[in-house]
């Protein structure tokens, strides 16, 4: 079931206001705990991180493949924590698993495949109005990942993922003003490259 | 309050942003925690405490220290050790990929074999030999046959290697600035990136970016390459003006004239025209670099076709640019879209003495 903007939004405010002590504190307690074997401070590292490195893999690989790839990227990051020294960067770190994951998706892939999702031809058989919202979402989609590396990333993370700015600065280790110059030059980007294209609002009232 | 929408939801909502937001939500992860094997939790387990040596058993153990202690200093004092000394600082896990590669004198025969590359330390594989180092909070590079890696310096926030022959692909994750690699011709620093590094038996080298962006600098010459881009070195010259790999066959030809080759000043003009007129806007970055390597009366003509390409940025003139204004030209960069310069800056800040980080405060 789909949370509303406001709802969503009402919980991440509390969470930004806490951002430099709440957050960063109890991931090094949690990656400390998880070093140790802690299952369940792992669980809870999964829980904060999903939707980053989600965004992450998201905006450089096909949909299926991101999903897929989120385990994958937990796992190399489980079987990598022991070593891991600087305990207070684990979001960057992380960060930089997912980004490596995904180029190595990419050295792996065939030349000719595309990064561009096709409507999922299943889900379209069951519903076929669930399926043109589906279409322009993975549509928009493809616009944000034309556009560089960083604000495809914050884009998706702001967009798809429902991060704030402050929540995606205090994840990915970027400072607020550059997470800020990303969301505004991404969006002004995405503006221009879908100039004359009407986000299809009125398919948006059945759906 | 439209701008705090975009930043954090707050103020008053922008239709179109609410839109973008119903349209791409639906793409959000909305998968189940997976249940991690205890393999892996078993195998993500801190290593033990080097306090435990002393809970069990603990006299023996010390007696055995001590003698392999009296036995190492023994040795080191009698066999005389090369004037690369093999330092106690961390190592890189070295994972043997195909053939025999060599760790100092161990070679790893097959597949269960494992060795740790140590600072002075040197790794060679043969023309049938692969294997792979690795440092989990730094990256993976991954080694080629017919090459020799040295592990430099191994610390918590700085890593380095020199790739004396052959060539090596790194996929960092440690923060840009923290993993260099030295080469005959030039040094490689790690911005965020992953990449291809090779070096000939002559010193001279190339390097690719296929992720984010490298920094590649010589005695204050500086190459930047992003994604898709390339860059040769040698010995001599440094690092010569990075390219994209899809720039036109002229441009690329012309780029390697200029760079490397002895010209006439009527010829080395020439060339500098061929690369502007083949210059396409994704190649503006060719040209940002070449202001700083053509002389006074050139430099006007590569402004002229970098502005054609690409709209100044605010606040940068002709005349900042030409006189190599270092805040222009930080400011062109930036206008690039392919990565923060501010970066590579931190980077220069912290690699200067002391001295004159004092006096640059």
């Amino acid at each position: 079931m789909a949370i509303t903007a406001g709802a969503r939004f009402a919980a991440l405010q509390w969470s930004s206001v806490n951002t430099a002590a709440g957050i960063d504190a109890g991931d090094e307690a949690l990656v400390r705990a998880a070093q140790r074997g802690d299952r369940a401070a792992f669980g809870q590292l999964y829980q904060r991180y999903v939707g980053m490195v989600h965004g992450i893999l998201l905006s450089r690989v096909p949909t299926a493949s991101a999903e897929d790839l989120v385990h994958d990227v937990f796992l190399q990051a489980l079987r990598s924590l022991a070593a891991m020294r600087e305990v207070s960067r684990f979001g960057p770190w992380l960060a930089a698993i997912a980004r490596n994951r995904a180029t190595d998706f990419h050295r792996r892939a065939k030349p000719n495949d595309s990064l561009d999702d096709q409507p999922r031809a299943s889900e379209a058989l069951e519903n076929p109005q669930r399926e043109i919202a589906i279409e322009d979402s993975i549509a928009l989609l493809n616009a944000v990942r034309e556009l560089p590396d960083v604000y495809r990333e914050t884009l998706v993370m702001r967009f798809v993922e429902g991060m704030t700015g402050p929540e995606i600065a205090a994840h990915t280790g970027h400072t607020h003003g550059s997470v800020r110059v990303n969301l505004h030059r991404g969006m002004q980007m995405l503006r221009e490259k879908w100039q004359g294209y009407a986000i299809p609002a009125e398919k948006e009232k059945g759906s | 309050m439209k701008n705090d929408y975009l930043w954090d939801g707050s103020g008053e909502p922008d239709p179109e942003l609410q839109r973008i937001e119903k349209l791409l939500a639906r793409l959000r992860y909305t998968g189940e925690a997976p249940e991690f094997p205890a393999a892996d939790f078993l195998q993500s387990q801190a290593k033990p405490s080097h306090l435990a040596f002393f809970t069990v058993g603990w006299i023996p153990r010390f007696a055995a220290a001590t003698l392999l202690i009296v036995a190492l200093t023994a040795s080191v004092f009698f066999l005389r050790p090369s004037p690369l000394q093999v330092s106690d600082a961390p190592g890189w896990d070295v994972a043997r990929l195909s053939g025999t590669p060599r760790v100092g004198n161990f070679s790893l025969a097959n597949d269960s074999s494992k060795a740790q590359l140590k600072v002075g330390q040197l790794m060679t594989t043969d023309n049938s030999s692969r294997a792979s180092l690795n440092v989990a909070e730094v990256g993976e590079i991954y080694v080629d046959p017919g090459s020799r890696v040295r592990l430099v310096e191994s610390a918590s926030n700085h890593s380095r290697l020199a790739l004396e022959l052959g060539t090596i692909h790194a996929a960092i994750w440690a923060p840009p600035g923290e993993f260099v690699v030295d080469t005959p011709s030039a040094t490689a620093v790690d911005l965020g990136c992953a990449y291809t590094l090779h070096v000939n038996d002559d010193g001279s080298g190339t390097l690719r970016t296929t992720l984010g962006w490298v920094g590649f600098h010589k005695d204050g010459h500086d190459s930047f390459i992003p994604a898709g881009a390339m860059c040769t070195t040698r010995p001599a010259q440094g690092p010569g003006t990075p390219y994209f790999e899809d720039a036109s066959e002229k441009l690329r030809s012309a780029l390697h004239t200029f760079d490397f080759e002895s010209l006439s000043a009527a010829d080395r003009e020439q060339t500098l025209r061929t690369i502007l007129a083949q210059a396409r806007r994704r190649d503006a970055f060719t040209l940002w670099h070449l202001l700083t390597r053509v002389n006074d009366d050139e430099r006007p003509l590569v402004y002229d076709r970098l502005s054609l390409l690409v709209t100044p940025p605010a606040n940068v003139t002709r005349e900042g640019t030409l006189a190599l204004d270092p805040q222009m030209m930080d400011a062109w960069w930036n206008a690039f879209d392919l990565g923060d310069i501010s970066v590579w800056r931190f980077w220069e800040q912290k690699q200067a003495p002391p001295l004159l980080k004092k006096a640059a405060r």
